[in-house]
């Protein structure tokens, strides 16, 4: 093995390592997607193909509650799409903290660039440039502990549908305490109004909308006022 | 729409969302614009809204008080452990156990 290859791998195992503290989360959560997919009557191979093609945490939490609720198929696609368009400013952001070009690590490190990945490179990158090779452990060390979540949630999670007990009750809360996690995890003071607004739209559109309608509602309602909330800021400055 | 169709989709559309940006540069993220702004937005506001739905979801009208406690209870743990942690995984699972134990 040459030098460099010896370096490359060095940096896979070290970016797999990093990727531990992600699995503590990712397993819990990806076993309450398989269980949530059981009881939205999905099949187990349907729950796994899901987790393996698409890997997108919540998203996948949405488009199953979205097809258990009957929704379309145009309209599901769509949700999941709008929920993962924040994905887009991930790249851009990495990239100019990687040592080098990704080059044909690219697909691996895109396909691996979920919320928890690109915040454990961006803590990561607070101590020194990034090698691509080791972004891609952590992307595929977060994938396998997502994997085996749902593989372990629609194995052992059957049992678990409807169960009332403190596991079922602390199962059905995953949903809402991982979507606050991440609020709180991206919250910053100027975003609060167009939070609130977003809010706001949503809860009052579930008095007459259906949830898919009234999250669409509120999720383009508040961001429509954030170049509004930027300006005004700008302006007083 | 079949259902591997969708997922098929739904996986494309998220990697190409991931993929496109890494490839083509810094631009987007730099390139100051109201469509940047608001696309930028999209997250926060999908959560905001996610935990709308989920927290309406979990709301027992039979038992207002103390779901509204319940889910306060989660809720802050999940705050309380993110800010001692910094870890979205770890606070996710405070949160659900709080949440389990007290209505247990």
């Amino acid at each position: 093995m040459s030098d460099h290859s010896a370096s490359q791998l060095s940096h896979f195992l070290a970016g797999l390592r990093a990727s531990a503290s992600l699995a503590i989360g990712y397993v819990p959560m990806a076993f309450s997607f398989g269980v949530v997919a059981l009881q939205a009557n999905l099949a187990p191979w349907q729950a796994m193909a899901i987790s393996i093609i698409v890997f997108a945490g919540a998203a996948q939490f949405i488009l199953v509650s979205l097809l258990a609720a009957g929704t379309g198929g145009l309209t599901a696609l769509t949700a999941v799409l709008l929920l993962n368009v924040r994905h887009v400013f991930y790249g851009p952001a990495l990239v100019a903290q990687l040592a080098c070009k990704p080059g044909r690590w690219s697909p691996l490190l895109a396909f691996g660039l979920t919320d928890e990945a690109f915040a454990t490179a961006m803590s990561e990158a607070t101590r020194r440039k990034l090698p691509p090779v080791w972004c891609v452990g952590v992307g595929l060390g977060a994938y396998g502990s997502w994997v085996l979540g749902t593989v372990l949630g629609v194995m052992l999670g059957a049992g678990l549908e409807g169960d009332e007990g403190v596991i079922g009750q602390a199962l059905s809360f995953v949903l809402p305490a991982l979507f606050i996690a991440l609020l709180g995890q991206a919250f910053q003071r100027a975003l609060w109004p167009v939070i609130a607004i977003s809010a706001v739209l949503t809860g009052l559109s579930l008095l007459w909308l259906p949830g898919h309608v009234a999250m669409i509602i509120g999720m383009v309602g508040g961001a429509l006022i954030r170049p509004w909330v930027g300006l005004n800021r700008e302006a007083q400055s | 729409m079949n259902f591997m169709t969708l997922i098929l989709l739904a996986g494309a559309g998220t990697f190409l969302m991931r993929f496109l940006p890494l490839v083509t540069g810094s631009g987007l993220s730099q390139h100051p614009s109201r469509l940047r702004l608001m696309l930028s937005a999209l997250g926060v506001t999908a959560i905001t809204a996610l935990i709308v739905l989920s927290l309406v979801g979990l709301w027992q009208p039979e038992q207002p008080f103390g779901s509204t406690l319940r889910m306060l209870a989660g809720s802050v743990s999940v705050l309380a452990a993110l800010r001692f942690s910094g870890h979205v995984g770890l606070a996710t699972l405070v949160g659900a156990v709080v949440y389990g134990l007290t209505g247990w």
